[in-house]
């Protein structure tokens, strides 16, 4: 068997019509990571000490198994507690979950480089909490950790695939949907990583423009 | 839903063997994987443009697109080019690519980090170049590399579950099946994250030994009020 091209373009309009789902969990799943993840920072900064180790036992948890298996987990298990999921929610929650952690964790370690100067004076000049994060913690902190988040986002965007897994019809699915019926496995599989690596090309370069645009104002 | 471990003892053996080809495997691939990243790294090393543009081309793939897709093209790429082999090694190769694609850019990164004076200093002073390298060259680069590598062998490990899509009988294949039998999800996948969770955690352990060994320098977070605790740390008390 020789690699056909022709055959690759002529599966790429199905391929490209599934991957429109990947693009849309993987935005959906980034959005609910970044609230999620700042809310959890939020949170652990206010030092409740129970609530602080339950995130911290939640944080090892999530760190420390695969992804996949978190997955599974959720579509699996959640469904035997009496919590009835459909697989896409099920996914979505999973990667959500895990990906806000991660975030989470990058956010703590932004904290630690934020000059403490600034809640000094922010301090002084008796802002709110409130306004101190609004204005003047998130801002500095997003910036600083955008280079990863933007890291974040195509693990995101590939965590997706494992979707495929639990019967959502992703790029991956329909591209063994199509090798399934052509016998031609590799041909669908290449058009199929040539997509993630064109959603994770917008990604990169969106975030590079981000960085460029924050630089300059900042 | 009652939750019921003993369900699980009949497939002790069944998590043992999964939980063993997951070590096997994990052990394999960061073999090769580190191998082929340290390739990796020094080609990407040479002061012309094709090898850098090759290694960043091969780099940007492997990270650009989902493991679960590299595993796939591998399983299916190598019967394509006449080459068949058990699904456990076929697994094997594709981890270790796709981690060889972080360890080329973690040795990269440590090599690049490290002045050139060191070396030439290390001369000034009187030792040999063997001496140079084993004295003041490898230690830096070790350390350089531990925390990374930490990073990347645990991601690496978790990766490993994707193996299970390719028939590999890993832990999370085992999960599946014992799952399968016994149609009790929260038991059979509890035991199998419990498992990774206990993995990780001893590598982690293992490689934060051999980082204290090496005697890592870190600036420490000195001086810290209590008000600028109260909004940039997670710990109760603020550090003196």
């Amino acid at each position: 068997m020789s690699f056909q091209f022709a055959y690759l373009l002529s599966t790429m309009p199905r391929l490209c019509a599934a991957a429109l789902v990947n693009l849309r969990l993987a935005v959906v799943i980034a959005l609910l990571a970044i609230v999620g993840a700042t809310a959890l920072t939020i949170l652990r900064v206010m030092k409740i000490a129970p609530v602080n180790v339950v995130v911290a036992v939640v944080i090892s948890f999530i760190r420390g198994t695969p992804l996949l298996i978190q997955i599974f987990l959720f579509y699996y298990v959640l469904p035997a507690i009496g919590l009835d999921l459909s697989p896409e929610t099920a996914g979505v929650a999973a990667i959500a979950l895990n990906s806000s952690i991660f975030i989470a964790e990058t956010m703590r370690g932004g904290l630690q480089t934020i000059d403490p100067g600034q809640v000094e004076a922010a301090c002084a000049l008796s802002l709110s909490r409130r306004v101190i994060w609004q204005r003047v913690l998130l801002p500095q902190l997003f910036r600083r950790i955008l280079p990863v988040l933007v890291n974040e986002i195509t693990i995101v965007v590939k965590g997706t695939a494992l979707l495929s897994m639990i019967t959502v019809v992703d790029v991956l699915r329909t591209a063994q949907q199509i090798s399934s019926a052509s016998y031609r496995p590799f041909e669908t599989l290449v058009g199929a990583a040539l997509l993630f690596l064109a959603i994770n090309l917008v990604v990169i370069l969106v975030g590079m423009r981000g960085e460029s645009r924050l630089a300059v104002r900042g | 839903m009652v939750f019921d471990p003993s369900i699980l003892i009949p497939y002790l053996p069944l998590l043992a063997a999964g939980t063993w080809l997951t070590v096997k495997i994990s052990v394999m691939a960061f073999f090769l994987g580190y191998a082929v990243g340290i390739v990796l790294a020094l080609v990407a090393l040479i002061p012309h443009w094709v090898p850098r543009l090759v290694v960043s081309v091969y780099v940007a793939i492997l990270r650009g697109i989902p493991f679960i897709i590299v595993v796939f093209l591998v399983y299916y790429g190598l019967p394509f080019a006449g080459v068949r082999l058990p699904a456990y090694v076929t697994g094997t190769v594709a981890l270790g690519l796709f981690a060889s694609a972080y360890y080329a850019e973690i040795v990269r990164a440590a090599i690049v980090a490290l002045s050139p004076g060191q070396f030439e200093s290390a001369r000034a002073v009187g030792m040999s170049p063997l001496q140079a390298m084993r004295h003041v060259i490898a230690p830096q680069i070790l350390r350089a590399l531990v925390p990374p590598s930490t990073n990347m062998t645990l991601t690496m490990i978790k990766e490993s579950s994707v193996l299970s899509s390719i028939t590999v009988a890993d832990l999370t294949y085992q999960s599946l099946v014992i799952q399968g039998n016994t149609f009790a999800p929260f038991e059979s996948f509890a035991a199998v994250t419990l498992i990774y969770w206990a993995m990780t955690a001893i590598v982690a352990w293992a490689f934060a030994r051999s980082e204290r060994r090496l005697g890592r320098i870190e600036a420490e977070n000195v001086g810290r009020s209590a008000l600028v605790a109260s909004f940039l740390s997670f710990d109760r008390r603020p550090a003196s």
